[in-house]
């Protein structure tokens, strides 16, 4: 017991004594968190915006995807893009591996079906009103989608959260195509599992600490932002 | 007289389900038409076609003397207003909602709050710009929405059951702006209601609609029954109707066509029913008077006829009309 008061106080001292490797670690994980969160966020909002407001052929068969690639475990987005980036793999000339992109898009690639799929929840459950009063109010079919983004922004703000939520906390993907390397990609998730059975439980500690205060603040966020919203 | 609209052969359904099969229908320009039928008549989807919301499924349709395309349909929504019988207000205050519509046409931010001030005055909302739509009443949301419709100044203005949810002094508000709108400023306006005298009392045209049909009919005196060489039978009462009619399976009576005498009259009409007085209501000017022939048949006469003829509640009356004072459909 001793043991686990003693590196609870040590990994308090380090977070309040601001260790730069501590802070180093945290501010890799949000910089690649947030840089694929961004990314997929720019393609899946759009593209969930876009499928959830038409019909076509193939929703429900798009849907079912995207429902099946949410289970998608990250150890196996990083096993395939390992694939595609190692040196003999087809995209190896670009010498990717082991960088902050490769972790970026490894992790871009996971919660793009998340944020898609809760992007096209936000807009199919949405009042059914809306779209036919923006036309009825000569909205050009851009600036329908202009406005549904605006009228629906809280659900898809959840959606992006959502998935920020899970690029920042999964360690597959990260651990696979970032390897773990110090200042480079060595984040909050790869640092807890790969240091601490090195013997650094005070820095797993603390890392651990810091990664709760991020996924709760991002979930504080969300629901006042609900509240605000009901 | 400009027609606003022309609709031929117009068929639209909701997937296999037929909501409206019209023949012809015309609504003249620079007039107020009142859609007149039951709820599931098919008004509101007339209003969604000539709000270019829906598109027919066969036939044609006429804009001021234009065929209506397709890939014209942005234009043409920017040429009418549309009020929803529930309408929805997006996030954001009364002005927000107001100027929308303009915002959307490109006009700039001075011309549009001016514009939109005027029309929230015009529906008795000046002072509520800054308030936000969540607080709203039902009636207030939608003169929201009708002064939203009116901002950007639509030829035409449609507006679905204006007066069901609004408190009897804003149901005059309301007439008075949509009767402004069409003869002060000789734009057309169109509007649903399931409420014959509403219809009749602001309108200067109406149509009715029934089970998704254009039935050329007033409809009142509407019985369900059997059609049978010339007689409809409604199983209370068989009424004439002419040779010509081989189908349908209701009956309405144009209550301004029957005659009401104290004694049978020996005359051409070839329906006569003793009946007896049930009712008798004055109804924008006129007495409407209810009798029980077996069914209840309304039918309107001037208040001086209802003088002269000494009719009170409880008397018997005859009632006579001609066969062709009758529509089967």
């Amino acid at each position: 017991m001793d043991y686990f008061v003693d590196s609870f106080f040590a990994a308090l001292r380090l977070i309040f004594q601001f260790d730069p490797e501590v802070y180093r670690i945290v501010w890799t994980s949000l910089e690649i968190s947030l840089t694929a969160t961004v990314c997929a966020a720019l393609l899946a909002v759009p593209a969930g915006v876009w499928s959830a407001s038409i019909e076509f052929k193939g929703k429900r068969l798009l849907r079912r995807s995207l429902n099946a690639s949410m289970a998608m475990p990250t150890v196996m987005i990083g096993l395939i893009f390992y694939g595609l980036f190692s040196r003999r793999g087809p995209l190896g000339e670009l010498a990717l591996l082991y960088t902050p992109t490769a972790v970026i898009i490894g992790e871009a690639v996971l919660i793009f079906p998340l944020i898609m799929n809760l992007a096209m929840t936000a807009v199919e459950s949405a009042d059914p009103r809306l779209l036919p009063t923006l036309r009825s109010l000569g909205a050009s079919p851009a600036q329908q989608f202009g406005l549904v983004l605006s009228e629906t922004r809280l659900a898809l703000l959840v959606a992006v959260a959502a998935g920020f939520g899970r690029a920042i906390g999964e360690v597959g993907t990260a651990m696979m195509l970032g390897g773990n390397i110090q200042g480079l990609t060595r984040t909050m998730t790869t640092a807890i599992a790969l240091e601490t059975s090195k013997g650094e439980f005070e820095l797993g500690l603390a890392l651990g600490m810091m990664l709760l205060l991020v996924a709760f603040s991002v979930n504080w966020l969300l629901q006042s932002a609900d509240r605000s919203a009901g | 007289m400009k027609r606003a609209y022309w609709l031929e052969h117009v068929v639209f359904a909701y997937g296999d389900k037929p909501a409206l099969t019209i023949d012809h229908l015309a609504i003249s320009a620079g007039r107020i038409t009142a859609l007149i039928g039951p709820n599931g008549a098919g008004k509101s989807t007339l209003l969604e076609l000539l709000a270019f919301l829906i598109h027919p499924d066969a036939g044609e349709m006429y804009f001021f003397g234009q065929p209506v395309r397709r890939e014209d349909v942005l234009a043409l929504r920017r040429r009418v207003g549309l009020v929803a019988q529930s309408p929805y207000l997006l996030q954001g205050s009364v002005m927000d909602n107001v100027e929308l519509g303009l915002r959307l046409r490109g006009i700039g931010k001075e011309q549009r709050h001016r514009r939109a001030m005027d029309a929230m005055e015009r529906v008795g909302l000046a002072g509520f710009e800054k308030r936000s739509v969540r607080a709203l009443s039902g009636g207030e949301k939608q003169r929201v929405a009708l002064a939203r419709a009116l901002a950007p100044a639509p030829e035409v203005l449609l507006f679905d059951e204006p007066f069901t949810y609004l408190d009897q002094s804003n149901v005059r508000l309301v007439e008075q702006v949509l009767s402004n709108y069409a003869r002060q400023s000789g734009n057309t306006v169109v509007f649903s209601t399931h409420e014959q005298v509403q219809g009749i009392a602001l309108a200067d045209e109406s149509i009715s609609l029934f089970a998704g049909r254009s039935v050329g009919a007033p409809l009142v005196n509407l019985f369900r029954g059997a059609l049978r060489n010339g007689v409809f039978d409604t199983g209370k009462l068989a009424i004439q109707v002419p040779r010509a009619l081989d189908q349908g399976s209701h009956l309405s009576v144009d209550p301004e066509e029957i005659v009401l005498s104290p004694e049978p009259l020996n005359s051409s009409l070839r329906n006569s029913f003793r009946g007896r007085i049930i009712m008798i209501a004055e109804e924008a000017g006129r007495a409407r008077i209810t009798i029980d022939i077996g069914e209840k048949l309304n039918a309107r006469i001037t208040l001086e006829s209802l003088q002269s003829l000494g009719l009170e509640l409880g008397k018997e009356v005859w009632v006579s009309f001609k066969a062709t004072a009758v529509k089967v459909f």
